[in-house]
């Protein structure tokens, strides 16, 4: 189709700020096979082409599309030459703050997590209302942090009191910070807001240090994977998910096996599966209570995201593009009794985007805290 | 000691259209029996381009009904009203002037409150006269949690304004006591702005002033019409959660929550929702929050005051039948 | 145009409580933040500015724990910050404080725009603004979501009222208050941080700000606080019920009584 020259706007090579991108992403090594693009689970739904979007940045340009990311990875997984693509996808976001050109309800949401603490503009001082009649040792030098989601969200407090009674049970030491506790940033980092990011990370360093914490257990796996990042970068404490801190109570003998009878089956949260590489530790953990753990067809590496990342869990979203429901189809469909999971963003999205399935949703603490209460 | 009171209590009648806002009238109610506690006269004041207003006004109680009139003063103008009530006080000395804590009276309040050189006590949720004839106005802070007794020692008229629905109007009567028509010295300098465009209200849904939302959820399977019913028998709007938009019960811009919209109304009725926090931040900063779900679980439960365990339907039916025909 | 936007610190109201024994306001277990509104009238500035260029200037009045509060609305975007800062100030009722920012302003001089929150989440009076307006004999609009320029040194200010929205002209001096929610405040711009903690607050007292002291603080304040007490809940109550639906419905009714609803 031709069309005169004068139509077509000029192209601008933003040499510099593509340079800049590629020096911390790697994204130079991209030869535009296009891999990326047919691995993404928007493909079907939403005209999301990885590949273009690579290709723009060179450009120095970029496309509405890049908000619909959810950064699970499946494009990283995929991709022959090893590019961060998703810390690419993070570093176009962190050109957009420049012009301001960001979905409405983000700078809210920096606001909130900046003034607040969290990212639901709740009050400070109810973070703590998760614990109930949960005691905490409240010593050691290990921490459970709880992150946002599980200090606020009453879905999600359950995780969190779930994760405290086995811990509780295995007899460890263990501090929480209560009200004191600051958001990880994680939700900053997704939408391409690196300052605030570091300067949360920074936070907990210095609240870390303050409290002689050498080991931090995370609930969720987004806390998980920014805390592990940017503590490494600040010299902080160890990191790890909770499902790995519960798997090695359950090897030393610390917490019992058990004898639940049933299958589950399991889906990996992308900050957890992919991004960390941890798809053993919770399936063990299933198997070891004595339930029988049936695979989806999209498993592990392959898993499919709910579509809560990326900072999509602040961003409205059509229904035709969320791929949460087609997930809770693909569990019921194994014939499981379960659906477990481990990851507060993905037991929230499940539960309301399950339509008419009936299978329950359930986060592996639950269920192993359950068993043992029995 | 208390200022010796000069010449009584003035109440801002606040025009609007052909009659006067409801808070005015709720006032002259209290005002009336305030001014028979400390024996002086009461006077309603109010301001506009032509005289005849009073009419309406003497039915209401007051013993005079003072008109401040000019052919500028077509709508509220807060420098000009300033200017015409700041020189009818300075000429009759009222001891006290309470006006209606209307967007335009607070307009008008806080200026004024300037050029009398007095005190202003705003918002004021109950007015009560202390052991020495002092009036003490109650008014909210910190988001409601305190609530503070503000008293004007000494400067005179000591001047206060009163939510809407604080007080009860007087039934309305014969018409009483004397009218003053007062033509104001006035000129184009004297006006503050000038009136470019007006869109009044009721072409667009905005729940964030919605005083009573009736929120409906997936427990409503989809029977919004009994929902907009009780909200219609309420005076209230519709509110939604993300699946009753997404299935298309209602219209997006109804929808309630951290990426639609946050809403503070006096009283929410949470129906049929299981309340996930990314709801329920919406409605964190109800008054009263009452939720009817079917599931003892579900965790809505822990963000309302009242919570029925049970079947919608009924319940929503039951309570159709005792809110009456509207 | 030079606009000042003035900034409010406050308590969060949910730390705020009422010393029983005293009956005196203890903040002091309450952290602070910047009046919701007061970000909104920045943001108003900054986004006017930006279009049509001239200088944002945020003034506070307050102690000088406000300064890193501004030292923030430096990092957003304001060119400049000035705290105007001495106990004569203090105990100062809304009079008091009108007078004194209105003479900062006076002070700043050739200011052609003052904005201001619609009310602050403290006192909650929203009598400042049109205060302000009167010491500085400025025009006003007060509860405005929008504001556009005008022709020759005039504003439109769209002004959202009970029964409907009016659009006015105002020339300038003007003194304008922003609804909550009226804008989506722009975030931090890390890049000016440096330079936000590195710029002169300048603090002005009672001498530099040559205000007449029978206007200033706990004297010039003609109201007076003669109680207080503490209303709120200490959260929901949640009085979770499983009864029939009639009984249910008897109980719905009792909160909407109690829940004092009115027409304004």
């Amino acid at each position: 189709m031709a069309q005169s020259s004068e139509s077509l706007p000029p192209v601008r090579f933003d040499d510099e700020a593509w340079e800049a991108l590629a020096a911390t992403t790697n994204a130079n090594l991209c030869f535009q096979c296009g891999t990326c693009t047919a691995a993404c689970p928007l493909a079907d739904s939403s005209p999301l082409r990885v590949r273009q979007l690579v290709r723009e940045a060179q450009f120095g340009e970029t496309d509405a599309f890049l908000w619909k990311c959810m950064t699970c990875a499946e494009c990283n997984a995929s991709c022959p030459r090893g590019v961060d693509i998703v810390g690419l996808i993070r570093g176009l976001r962190g050109r957009q703050w420049h012009t301001r050109e960001v979905p409405k309800g983000l700078p809210t949401l920096l606001w909130g997590m900046y003034s607040d603490g969290n990212t639901f503009h709740l009050p400070p001082k109810d973070r703590a209302s998760w614990l109930q009649d949960v005691k905490v040792p409240g010593k050691g030098s290990t921490l459970l942090y709880v992150g946002c989601a599980a200090s606020y969200d009453p879905r999600a407090q359950r995780i969190a009191r779930s994760v405290a009674a086995l811990l509780n049970l295995a007899g460890v030491d263990y501090q929480v910070m209560g009200n004191e506790e600051v958001c990880c940033g994680e939700a900053a980092r997704s939408v391409g807001h690196d300052a605030l990011f570091q300067d949360l990370q920074q936070r907990n360093t210095e609240s870390f240090r303050k409290r002689g914490v050498e080991r931090v257990i995370a609930i969720s796996p987004h806390s998980f994977d920014a805390l592990k990042a940017g503590q490494a970068a600040n010299g902080g404490p160890q990191v790890v998910h909770y499902t790995q801190a519960i798997e090695e109570l359950l090897d030393s003998g610390k917490l019992g096996k058990g004898s639940s009878k049933g299958t589950v089956t399991y889906h990996d949260p992308c900050y957890l599966g992919r991004h960390n590489g941890v798809y053993e530790s919770p399936r063990r953990l299933l198997e070891l209570s004595g339930l029988k753990v049936v695979e989806m067809g999209n498993s592990r590496a392959q898993a499919l995201c709910c579509g809560g990342g990326g900072g999509r869990m602040w961003m409205e979203t059509p229904p035709a593009e969320r791929p949460g429901s087609r997930r809770v189809h693909e569990a019921a469909g194994t014939g499981a009794e379960l659906l477990a999971t481990a990851c507060p963003y993905c037991i929230s999205v499940f539960e309301s985007e399950r339509g008419s399935e009936a299978i329950p949703v359930t986060d592996v603490a639950e269920l192993l805290a359950r068993r043992a209460k029995a | 000691m208390v200022a010796k009171d000069t010449e009584g209590l003035w109440v801002y009648a606040e025009r609007r259209g052909s009659s006067f806002t409801p808070v005015s009238l709720e006032i002259l109610g209290k005002a009336k029996e305030l001014s028979r506690q400390l024996s002086v006269e009461l006077t309603a004041v109010t301001v506009g381009n032509d005289g005849g207003a009073a009419a309406e006004l003497r039915r209401y109680g007051p013993d005079h009904v003072l008109e401040l009139v000019h052919p500028l003063l077509t709508r509220h103008d807060g420098k000009a009203y300033t200017k015409a009530i700041g020189m009818a006080i300075q000429k009759a000395h009222p001891s006290t002037l309470l006006l209606g804590a209307t967007r335009n009276g607070q307009d008008l309040a806080g200026r004024l409150a300037v050029r009398l050189r007095t005190g202003l006590t705003a918002h004021v949720t109950s007015l009560e006269l202390d052991g020495s004839g002092q009036l003490v106005g109650w008014v909210p802070g910190f988001g409601g949690g305190i609530e503070a007794g503000i008293t004007c020692p000494e400067k005179r008229p000591q001047m206060v304004t009163v939510r809407p629905g604080v007080f009860t109007a007087p039934p309305e009567g014969a018409p009483a006591g004397d009218v003053e028509t007062v033509k104001v010295d006035l000129s184009e300098e004297d006006l503050g702005s000038h009136r470019v465009a007006f869109e009044p209200k009721g072409t667009s849904i905005d729940l964030t002033r919605a005083d009573v939302i009736v929120v409906g959820g997936r427990g409503t399977d989809g029977n919004f019409s009994r929902i907009e019913e009780l909200a219609r028998r309420l005076g209230g709007e519709v509110g939604a959660t993300r699946v009753a938009t997404d299935a298309g019960w209602v219209d997006r811009d109804r929808m309630i929550g951290q990426t639609g919209v946050i809403t503070r109304p006096k009283l929410v009725l949470v129906l049929g929702v299981s309340g996930a926090v990314q709801f329920t931040v919406g409605i964190e900063g109800a008054g009263t929050v009452v939720a009817v779900n079917r599931d003892p679980q579900a965790p809505i439960f822990e963000h309302a005051d009242l919570g029925i365990v049970g079947d919608l339907g009924p319940i929503v039916e039951s309570l159709l039948r005792s809110l009456g025909e509207a | 145009m030079h606009i000042v936007v003035c900034m409010k610190v406050v308590p969060r109201p949910e730390e705020v409580k009422v010393d029983l024994a005293t009956k005196m306001l203890d903040r002091a277990g309450a952290r602070s933040v910047i009046n919701s509104s007061d970000m909104n009238a920045l943001e108003t500035a900054l986004a006017f500015r930006d279009a049509h260029g001239g200088k944002v200037t945020v003034l506070s009045m307050g102690p000088p724990p406000f300064e890193p509060y501004l030292r923030v609305a430096l990092a957003v975007g304001a060119d400049e910050a000035i705290l105007l800062s001495d106990r004569a100030f203090g105990g100062a009722d809304t009079l008091a404080t009108s007078y004194t920012l209105a003479a900062g302003i006076r002070k700043i001089g050739k200011v052609d725009l003052v904005l201001c929150g619609e009310e602050s989440s403290d006192g909650g009076t929203s009598q400042v603004p049109p205060s302000i307006a009167e010491w500085l004999n400025a025009s006003q609009a007060t509860y405005v979501e929008r504001i556009v320029a005008g022709k020759h040194g005039t504003v439109h200010a769209t002004r959202v009222l009970e029964d409907g929205k009016e659009t006015v002209e105002l020339s300038v001096p003007a003194v304008i208050s922003m609804i909550v929610g009226s804008n989506e405040p722009r975030f931090i711009d890390y890049d000016r941080w440096a330079f936000a903690q590195s710029a002169k607050v300048h603090v002005w007292n009672e001498k530099e700000l040559a205000g007449d002291p029978q206007y200033l603080g706990l004297k010039g304040s003609p109201t007076a606080v003669a109680g207080l007490r503490e209303v709120k809940k200490a959260g929901r109550r949640r009085e979770t019920v499983t009864v029939a639906p009639d009984e249910a419905a008897a109980k719905i009714k009792a909160e909407i009584d109690r829940a004092g609803l009115a027409r304004s």
